[in-house]
């Protein structure tokens, strides 16, 4: 199988061309396709493109490409029946953009070349993560707890995966994607770790959450106290109650640490007067889906506990509580606006 | 060393590009592997991918003045296929998860489920070209069904708009796919 892909990907790249196509005749077959699949398309157009078709082989040989495009589409429309297929495009995309981000962040941490850290090689990050060689994953939605080998207990949110490399002088994880909330064991030989893409936590007996986005770590610390080393080499202590962000270079200074941070881990958001736009950003990590909020409803402020595995159920919560209406155009498509 | 070059590739080549990348080859392939090995943490992949660097090289033959020029093009090359092997990978993951969501009364064949495989593949290298909100007006027409006006509602803007979203991204896709053979490398 795999060499016949070959075959078929070299044979495209070394064959002769085509008929000559030009830029205007795609451009002009471009805005065709687009009119024809209008709703409101006439007669009268119809007959115009065939008439603009049989004017010029350009014209023809262009629309040939849009067919050939256009089938790769109807193919996969046809496919939706079985699947979702738009969300599937849709959280490719995502996952790229954020694979993107994690690359800008590590290529600053070669700047730095803290051996410490879990790259020592640039690219090792994606490269586990597309590989699977991953100790504890979840998908998106899912919400799991293991018992590590020394008895630390670690919950993973949507879509986190981490590796553990525990040794004989070290407990150590891997923060690969997403969040972690932490409960670690006594241990009085080996210090307990996490290793992050921006820079190493160091649990001094502790309950924490772990959470990377993009080019930032965010820290809660609930019980005991960690030590945030940054790629930088800025260090700061955070106790019980407070909380924190961090970068390769920077540690913000600590805030009160908002107890809601760990309620995942019982599956549950809890909105303690947060902005409608940062709970749909948040509830949008436990689903493949797109939720389309009216700005003019962006900030209202939202009290409450919603279910993290049950989204129809928090969008019903939520039309109940504040003046929003919730349609379902699709199910992978979501749409927030105020209530007429 | 030599590459082992697909059989049906093999006759169209000249014989001086094929000793050019034997050359190339016996110089440059271990580096290239390590540096693939290191990257992708499997060794069947860093295999597979330094291989496609240097057919690309049969197909597009280049001259190189120095062993450094050789290695700087076979690097970005490499590179270049590691993230498009993530992607198949990423496409890959996704499409089995949207499968597992919708459990089936027939299984699809192994070559349906390839083909679906390479049409994603194709159709997101399509659209990772576009905004966001094109890309989604787009798959919002043409994947799930949804007219012009239902579109122009959800992404807040004007039908007209939606029109020109959808001759824009063809426009884009037509593009590609006439100078494919360019673009391929």
């Amino acid at each position: 199988m795999r060499l016949r892909l070959y075959d078929e990907r070299y044979r495209q790249m070394s064959s002769t061309k085509q008929a000559a196509c030009d830029h205007a005749s795609l451009q002009q077959a471009a805005q065709w396709y687009a009119q024809l699949h209008a709703e409101d398309v006439t007669e009268q157009e119809r007959s115009d493109w065939q008439r603009w078709l049989q004017q010029h082989p350009r014209h023809l040989a262009a629309w040939q490409h849009i067919e050939t495009v256009a089938s790769r589409f109807d193919c996969l429309r046809a496919e939706s029946e079985h699947a979702d297929v738009a969300g599937t495009l849709r959280s490719v995309r995502q996952r790229q953009i954020s694979r993107r981000d994690t690359l800008k962040g590590l290529a600053l941490l070669g700047c730095f070349g803290v051996s410490s850290l879990i790259v020592g090689r640039e690219m090792a990050l994606p490269a586990q993560i597309a590989a699977r060689t991953v100790d504890y994953r979840t998908a998106r939605g899912e919400v799991r707890d293991f018992q590590l080998p020394d008895g630390s207990h670690v919950w993973l949110n949507t879509a986190s995966s981490i590796n553990s490399a525990y040794t004989h002088t070290l407990r150590q994880l891997q923060l690969l994607a997403g969040e972690i909330l932490i409960d670690t064991a006594p241990d009085s030989l080996r210090p307990f770790e996490v290793a992050t893409g921006q820079g190493v936590l160091r649990a001094l007996g502790t309950r924490f959450t772990v959470r990377e986005n993009q080019e930032q770590i965010f820290i809660a610390v609930f019980d005991g106290a960690v030590e945030v080393r940054a790629a930088s080499g800025d260090s700061r202590i955070i106790n019980a109650g407070q909380q924190t962000t961090f970068n390769a270079r920077h540690i913000q200074s600590p805030e009160p640490a908002d107890p809601a941070r760990e309620a995942w881990s019982q599956g549950l958001l809890l909105a303690n007067d947060i902005s409608l736009s940062v709970l749909v950003s948040e509830l949008e990590r436990y689903r493949h889906c797109h939720i389309s909020l009216a700005p003019e409803v962006a900030d209202l402020r939202v009290m409450g506990a919603y279910p993290l595995d049950d989204l129809d159920l928090a969008l019903d919560m939520l039309a109940a509580t504040v003046p929003v209406s919730v349609r379902h155009t699709l199910p992978w498509w979501i749409s927030i606006d105020p209530r007429p | 060393m030599t590459p082992a070059y697909p059989s049906t590739l093999g006759e169209s080549i000249p014989i001086t590009v094929r000793q050019q990348v034997q050359e190339l080859y016996a110089h440059h392939h271990g580096w290239l592997f390590s540096l693939l090995r290191r990257r992708l943490d499997c060794a069947a992949d860093a295999a597979d991918l330094a291989q496609d660097a240097f057919m690309r090289l049969l197909v597009r033959p280049r001259e190189f003045d120095s062993d450094s020029g050789a290695r700087a093009y076979l690097g970005a090359v490499a590179k270049g296929l590691c993230i498009d092997l993530w992607r198949r990978r990423d496409i890959e993951r996704a499409w089995l998860e949207a499968l597992a969501a919708h459990p089936q009364a027939v299984e699809p064949s192994l070559e349906h489920r390839a083909m679906i495989l390479e049409t994603l593949w194709q159709v997101d290298s399509l659209l990772r070209k576009l905004p966001a909100n094109v890309a989604d007006a787009f798959i919002l027409s043409r994947i799930s069904g949804l007219t012009y006006g239902e579109i122009a509602i959800e992404l807040k803007v004007s039908e007209r708009m939606v029109k020109k979203y959808m001759a824009r991204a063809m426009f884009q896709f037509v593009l590609m796919e006439a100078g494919l053979e360019a673009a391929a490398l």
